[in-house]
């Protein structure tokens, strides 16, 4: 498959811990979620999370992405309490590989990395180098509707390794991913952690995903044991 | 990492650009809802009766009320298509609520002249109109353009993930009002010459700096509160 | 009693107020001689013209609850919001109705389609458009957020229905008091006028003081009940109950 090529801007080595949560509390609605979460991620880290159905493992990834405020509690990630008004600008530096492939159906392969870049201000060049590197070169003018499962998430692992997040966010990261590919969750975590960033890998593979990270933790009654 | 944050025109660009391209692969706005526009124009008079002095008369209100209408349904479009996913998308991405908006606006807007173009040819073949004041239209097309591509893609803000797509139209048709009226009484053939038409582009024009202004600076905390 | 707070229940002083002076331009309404062209008729502008002068008061009240919230984030302005645009779309709808009453014996229809009217029914759709998307948003500082956008953007319908019967001269009587030149009315149907207008505005005030409160309770009980316990969601997953195959 070839070297990922990973983003070539500076990085700062985070000074404070990556995520910091404090008695966190997150409800949908009337229904709590997750209850008095406490979790501190430094810096170079990466972190397993397991957990049964249901257990809130992708509400807790989508607050680290502060794509949800809690509803009690101190969350602070990057740096930045994502309660407040700074969590655009840290949201830049997070990356989320979700349930579902986050791609534009009607665009191509090429064409929905390409927006990326171009919102991100990065060179269109890193577009090519990106599917270059996760196999997709050949696929890339076809629209993200016709491409198989897998391809449109290896496309999502594309789009990661051209932005080079900070915080690495990563839901049942092995799934559809074929034998060749699967390299490519150990590559993007080692990538990130390498460079003083950490990541969090939510998955119901363990035995798999331990191989990866530094130290697990499971979700039991919405707490982090 | 210390990537700086992109200037929001590029941004905006970008969102246009996607917008457009997503609309020229899909072409529902140019096989669907721009037929279907037409079409209203061709069912009015078989209701309301074929007197070509009548619909002479009436032909402008029916052309702009269609425009409203049918219009609304372009944004609508892109409220119903972009699903949580892709709402998520542009917040994981980082990108500015206000280059979204701006973006959507601009995407709309030029999808929405395009449908005035078309739909108002269709409306001075079939109700022989006479364009006595078309120097305005220069004015009031683009004006109506972009005010119903403010509204409707403020709407669709407002209303994302709320029931939006059938809460847009309800939500967009009285406030564009101002637009409607702007838009028959400048083009009104009944007005004397140099008297009147400007008051009511300029309205059109103040609706649209208002709904922009406020688009733009509520288009975080809008975002924000999902 | 019923579980409402007591607060919603007692009768303030305001409502005592409102009542009285309901009754006393209720009364002053039949007492005053019958208007010279329209007869008995003429008795409805008492209360026709007053709910829509009230409704655009209310509608004024939406636009500041909404940048109050907006600017401060404290729900008590989208409480005043929510309060006052319940009462403005209940008195635009009255202004709509009574009018539709007063036109069949004075024009022969309840209805025409002139400028004012017209625009006075899609100002009651616009803000029946605001309570619509209040009843869509289920987290309260969603819908807090964005009826707020909502409501000052709407705001800009009130100069363009009030000066709808200047712009275009149709059947519907040009302003009486509201307009650029002298006042059009008499002094004592003036005087009736103007009770009505003060008697309305206090029953309007009472009702917004009202929903206001009922919306600080239900507030404060949403949030007990989302600080308080209730089960884990993920409590409700167990493992699945297969039978074994013989």
């Amino acid at each position: 498959m070839g070297r990922a090529a990973v983003g070539t801007y500076t990085r700062s080595v985070a000074a404070s811990p990556v995520v910091s949560l404090s008695a966190v509390a997150v409800r949908l609605g009337a229904t709590p979620i997750l209850r008095n979460v406490d979790l501190e991620l430094a810096g170079g880290e990466a972190l397993g999370l397991f957990g049964a159905n249901g257990a809130g493992k992708t509400t807790l990834l989508r607050l680290l992405a502060t794509l949800l405020r809690p509803s009690a509690g101190r969350a602070i990630v990057l740096g930045v309490d994502i309660a407040g008004v700074g969590r655009l600008e840290v949201r830049r530096r997070i990356g989320l590989i979700g349930h579902t492939p986050a791609l534009y159906p009607e665009l191509t392969l090429a064409e929905n990395l390409a927006f990326a870049a171009a919102v991100m201000g990065l060179p269109a060049t890193a577009v090519s180098d990106a599917l270059g590197a996760v196999g997709l070169t050949a696929a890339a003018d076809r629209p993200a509707a016709s491409c198989s499962y897998g391809m449109q998430r290896r496309t999502e692992f594309a789009r990661e390794l051209m932005l080079a997040p900070d915080l690495l966010l990563l839901d049942e990261p092995h799934s559809a991913l074929d034998a060749a590919a699967a390299d490519l969750v150990g590559h993007l975590t080692d990538a990130v952690v390498a460079k003083g960033g950490a990541a969090v890998l939510v998955s119901h593979d363990r035995e798999r995903v331990e191989k990866l990270v530094g130290r697990s933790l499971e979700l039991v009654g919405g707490r982090l044991a | 990492m210390t990537l700086p944050p992109p200037p929001l025109w590029p941004q905006a660009v970008a969102v246009a650009r996607r917008d457009l391209l997503r609309e020229r692969r899909r072409g529902e706005v140019t096989w669907v809802t721009l037929p279907f526009g037409a079409i209203a124009l061709l069912l009015i008079p078989l209701a309301i009766g074929i007197d070509a002095p009548t619909l002479r008369r009436i032909g402008p209100g029916l052309n702009w009320i269609v425009v409203l209408l049918f219009g609304v349904l372009v944004t609508v479009r892109r409220t119903a298509v972009d699903g949580a996913a892709d709402r998520d998308l542009a917040m994981r991405l980082g990108i500015d609520p206000a280059a979204v908006f701006i973006g959507r606006t601009m995407a709309n807007a030029g999808l929405l002249l395009v449908f005035e173009l078309v739909v108002g040819a269709a409306a001075v073949v079939l109700y022989d109109i006479e364009l006595t004041r078309w120097p305005w239209l220069l004015a009031v097309i683009p004006a109506a353009a972009l005010g119903l591509g403010l509204l409707g893609t403020l709407a669709g803000a407002i209303a994302a993930g709320q029931g939006g797509a059938n809460l847009v139209p309800f939500l967009v048709a009285p406030l564009a009002i101002p637009l409607l009226l702007g838009a028959t009484q400048a083009l009104d053939a009944g007005l004397a010459d140099g008297d009147g038409s400007l008051p009511w582009v300029l309205l059109m024009v103040l609706v649209d700096v208002i709904v922009a202004i406020v688009g733009v600076l509520t288009a975080r905390p809008l975002q924000e509160t999902r | 009693m019923n579980g409402i707070p007591a607060t919603t229940r007692r009768r303030s002083w305001l409502d005592t107020v409102a009542i009285a002076a309901a009754a006393g331009a209720l009364g002053l309404a039949f007492l005053t001689p019958p208007e010279i062209t329209q007869g008995n008729v003429a008795r409805l502008f008492y209360i026709h013209v007053p709910t829509i002068l009230v409704a655009y008061g209310c509608f004024a009240l939406v636009l500041i609850g909404g940048a109050g919230y907006l600017t401060t984030r404290r729900m008590r302005w989208d409480h005043l919001a929510v309060a006052s645009a319940e009462v403005g779309v209940l008195s635009t709808g009255l202004t709509v109705v009574i009018g539709m009453i007063w036109a069949k014996p004075t024009w022969g229809v309840y209805w025409t389609w002139s400028a004012r009217l017209t625009l006075t029914a899609v100002l009651f759709f616009t803000y029946l458009g605001y309570l619509a998307l209040r009843r869509s948003a289920e987290e309260p500082e969603s819908r807090a957020h964005r009826t707020a956008v909502y409501g000052i953007v709407s705001i800009a319908l009130i100069p363009v229905v009030h000066f709808s019967v200047l712009w275009w001269r149709d059947i519907h009587q040009p302003p009486t008091l509201l307009r650029p030149d002298e006042m059009q009315i008499d002094g004592i149907l003036l005087a009736a006028f103007l009770a009505g207008l003060v008697a309305y505005a206090l029953v309007a005030a009472a009702l917004i003081v009202r929903r206001f409160r009922l919306a600080v309770a239900e507030t404060e009980l949403d949030m007990r009940l989302r600080s308080g316990g209730g089960n884990i969601a993920g409590d409700a997953v167990t493992a699945p109950q297969l039978e074994r195959r013989p």
